[in-house]
């Protein structure tokens, strides 16, 4: 876990005064809100439809137990009592008050967190493989480069004031868990034929109004390049991102408009010119975030017998093995997803008795690790197999051990119109409907492999693209109707999900998503996943079951 | 028939507009049939600027008898998350929330006058 040095935690308390300030001075009346909210913007402070919102930034998903249990106070003693985990793995807290945000902002300080970049036209909080450092298939431990770019982008004064927003997603494993297509810049780590590291350049990608997955404009950058290379791409969009229109100014447009390798060629001309020394990372430096990263693990046997036991007796236990317990790269360990999607309840909602509960697992059980993935769960990702009984039972008591992980009930859903400013319809109680249809846990593991994904607006929030089935929020002659889309992925196979049909009332979606269902049980061929069977079927048996009777 | 609506700046509480008092409870709003008269109004609560952020005039419609804003998003914000009942306005109960949860048939996202989205 990185560790603030000196100057992070002057840099930190030096903006969290700054910040005070700003918010006395808007109190006072002294500045109007005009010029404060992009000020509070920047310190990811919304104005939302209950009351403000504070997202706090969880830099590449990881946390401890002190921080946890800072977040579960501050939900505690500020808000309401629990707090909304994201697809970008920041935590919202939806009933701030105004003239608590600076007390807050001190408080996160104090355990090394901060909301900086939350929101505005900058490089917003970096996310990475929420299995760094925990599974066999990576290459490195992204979060080296994760935690890199944090520090470089934060408050980078070239890069405050973007055309607009800009996300940045690091993986270094085969197995895309973290979005990496759908990001401005997704960076993939590879072995060169030197058997060098260095990183696949995807440009491009994002979801929103045009949808767009990334396009690789660099097979190969060696790692200690990385910092100049996105400079150099930031340099490129900052000079010709489209300022003049808020719904072409992501880079995705830029890139579609000059066409991937015209952008990339720019790119490699600006690299070219710029000298590199000045940006890259020092030698020194990576080794010192990098001696941040490395758990100890001790040297265990592969087989656990006392999980062997537990898991014979008990048929619960056996189906949160098989759904929420994932291989580690430590014999005797295992990676322990905590499922947020309770059938009925808010996905990805956590209550501070719940944070305090996960904060003492993962320092007794997870050498005082824990991650958030854009799945809205979290993970303890360094559990000894002799402990997963223990941590299955502790999880069971807090109503944290759904074995739903990649399952029909495993919903992602934006905050929608139930909190959400800009919404047209609300996500929520779409989830919360479907998964309650979908709670018999014998049923789902019928199903298998489902991910349900439901935006409240076409800022798409919710991943609905690239689901599965996509759901997205809209407003028909004044109604809530939803839009379904089928055989989106945001994975390594990343595709961008088709229209199923015409949009649907609130009330038909549950019944379209079991009739879609029914549909994939009876044409799935030996061991096909809904995605696969409706990427070798096509849309047309779907779309009639759901519509059939339409007329 | 109209209602004046705001964010209070220092919590960001959803509050209406009363006689030049912003009230939290949507039962307790002012509500106007003179257009013009609503736009003044409006006028002299954007200059409030301490106090409230973003004033805006919303479309109301008859509930059981009680006033309810026209659109969905406005119930929303006058009674509270429709995920978690025990937050929000809607946790004191009452007649008037009882109205607003049964108002239906109208527009549901819309309905706030001269809106414009930013993000
Ligand atoms: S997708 Fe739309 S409704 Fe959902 S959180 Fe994002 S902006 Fe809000």
């Amino acid at each position: 876990m990185y560790r603030y040095d000196n100057i992070d935690k002057a840099f930190v308390a030096d903006r969290t005064a700054e910040f005070r300030e700003q918010v006395e001075r808007r109190l006072a009346g002294e500045i109007t809100e005009d010029q404060f909210k992009p000020i509070r913007l920047l310190n990811g402070l919304y104005l939302q439809l209950h009351a403000y919102m504070l997202r706090i930034a969880i830099p590449y998903g990881t946390l401890n137990a002190a921080k946890l249990r800072k977040l579960a106070w501050i939900a505690k003693t500020y808000d309401q009592g629990y707090g909304h985990f994201t697809t970008r793995t920041n935590l919202q807290l939806h009933w701030i008050k105004l003239r608590d945000a600076p007390q807050i902002l001190e408080h996160l300080a104090e355990v090394e967190m901060h909301s900086m970049q939350t929101s505005g036209n900058t490089i917003r909080n970096v996310t990475a493989d929420p299995y760094a450092g925990a599974t066999a298939d990576e290459l490195d431990d992204p979060r080296v480069w994760a935690e890199a770019i944090r520090q470089w982008s934060t408050l980078h004064p070239e890069f405050s004031f973007l055309p607009r927003k800009f996300k940045i997603a690091v993986t270094a494993a085969a197995k895309d868990r973290a979005a990496t297509k759908i990001y401005d810049i997704g960076l993939a780590m590879r072995r060169g034929r030197n058997g060098e590291l260095g990183f696949e350049v995807m440009v491009g990608g994002g979801l929103g109004r045009t949808p767009y997955l990334g396009s690789t404009i660099r097979e190969f950058l060696p790692t200690r390049h990385l910092l100049s290379y996105l400079e150099a791409i930031l340099r490129v969009y900052n000079r010709y991102g489209r300022r003049d229109n808020i719904w072409k100014a992501r880079i995705k447009v830029l890139v579609a408009s000059l066409g991937a390798e015209e952008f990339g060629r720019q790119v490699e001309a600006e690299w070219a010119k710029a000298d590199h020394e000045r940006t890259d990372l020092p030698d020194t430096e990576l080794a010192r975030i990098r001696a941040e990263f490395t758990p100890q693990f001790e040297t265990l046997s592969p087989r656990s017998e006392a999980l062997e036991r537990a898991k014979a007796g008990d048929a619960a236990f056996a189906r949160f093995l098989r759904h929420n317990v994932h291989p580690h790269k430590a014999p005797g360990y295992a990676l322990v997803d905590v499922s947020l999607k309770t059938p009925g309840l808010t996905p990805g909602d956590i209550t501070s008795e719940q944070m305090n509960v996960v904060a003492d697992l993962a320092e007794r059980f997870s050498l005082d690790e824990l991650r958030v993935n854009y799945n809205q769960n979290l993970i303890l990702p360094h559990v000894k197999l002799d402990d997963v009984p223990a941590v299955h039972a502790a999880l069971a008591a807090a109503g944290l051990a759904t074995p739903n992980m990649d399952l029909i009930s495993d919903i992602i859903a934006c905050p929608g119109l139930d909190y959400c400013a800009l919404a047209n319809a609300r996500a929520i109680p779409i989830a919360q409907h479907i998964a309650e249809r979908f709670a018999d846990p014998v049923r789902a593991e019928q199903v298998g492999e489902l991910k349900i994904k439901i935006s409240g607006c076409i800022n798409a929030c919710g991943h609905h693209h690239v689901g599965h089935i996509g759901i997205l929020g809209v407003d028909k002659k004044g109604e809530e109707f939803y839009q379904l889309t089928l055989g989106g992925s945001g994975e390594e196979d990343a595709s961008l999900g088709q229209m199923l049909g015409p949009a649907l009332p609130a009330d038909k979606v549950t019944d379209a998503i079991e009739q879609m269902v029914e549909v994939y049980l009876r044409e799935r061929k030996d061991g096909e996943r809904f995605l696969d069977t409706f990427r070798r079927t096509g849309v047309t048996p779907f779309k009639e079951a759901v519509y059939a009777d339409a007329h | 028939m109209k209602a004046l609506t705001a964010n209070r700046l220092a919590d960001g509480e959803a509050v209406f507009w009363n006689q030049g008092q912003w009230v939290p409870r949507f039962k307790d709003a002012q509500l106007f049939e003179d257009a013009a008269v609503a736009e003044t109004t409006e006028g002299e609560a954007k200059s409030q600027q301490t106090v409230v952020v973003d004033p805006y005039l919303i479309d109301v419609i008859q509930s059981e008898g009680l006033w309810a804003p026209l659109s969905f998003r406005e119930r929303i914000r006058a009674l509270g998350p429709s995920n978690h009942p025990q937050h929000g306005k809607q946790a004191l109960g009452g007649d008037d929330i009882a109205a607003l949860q049964h108002a239906h048939g109208a527009a549901r996202s819309t309905g706030r006058v001269n809106l414009i989205k930013r993000k």
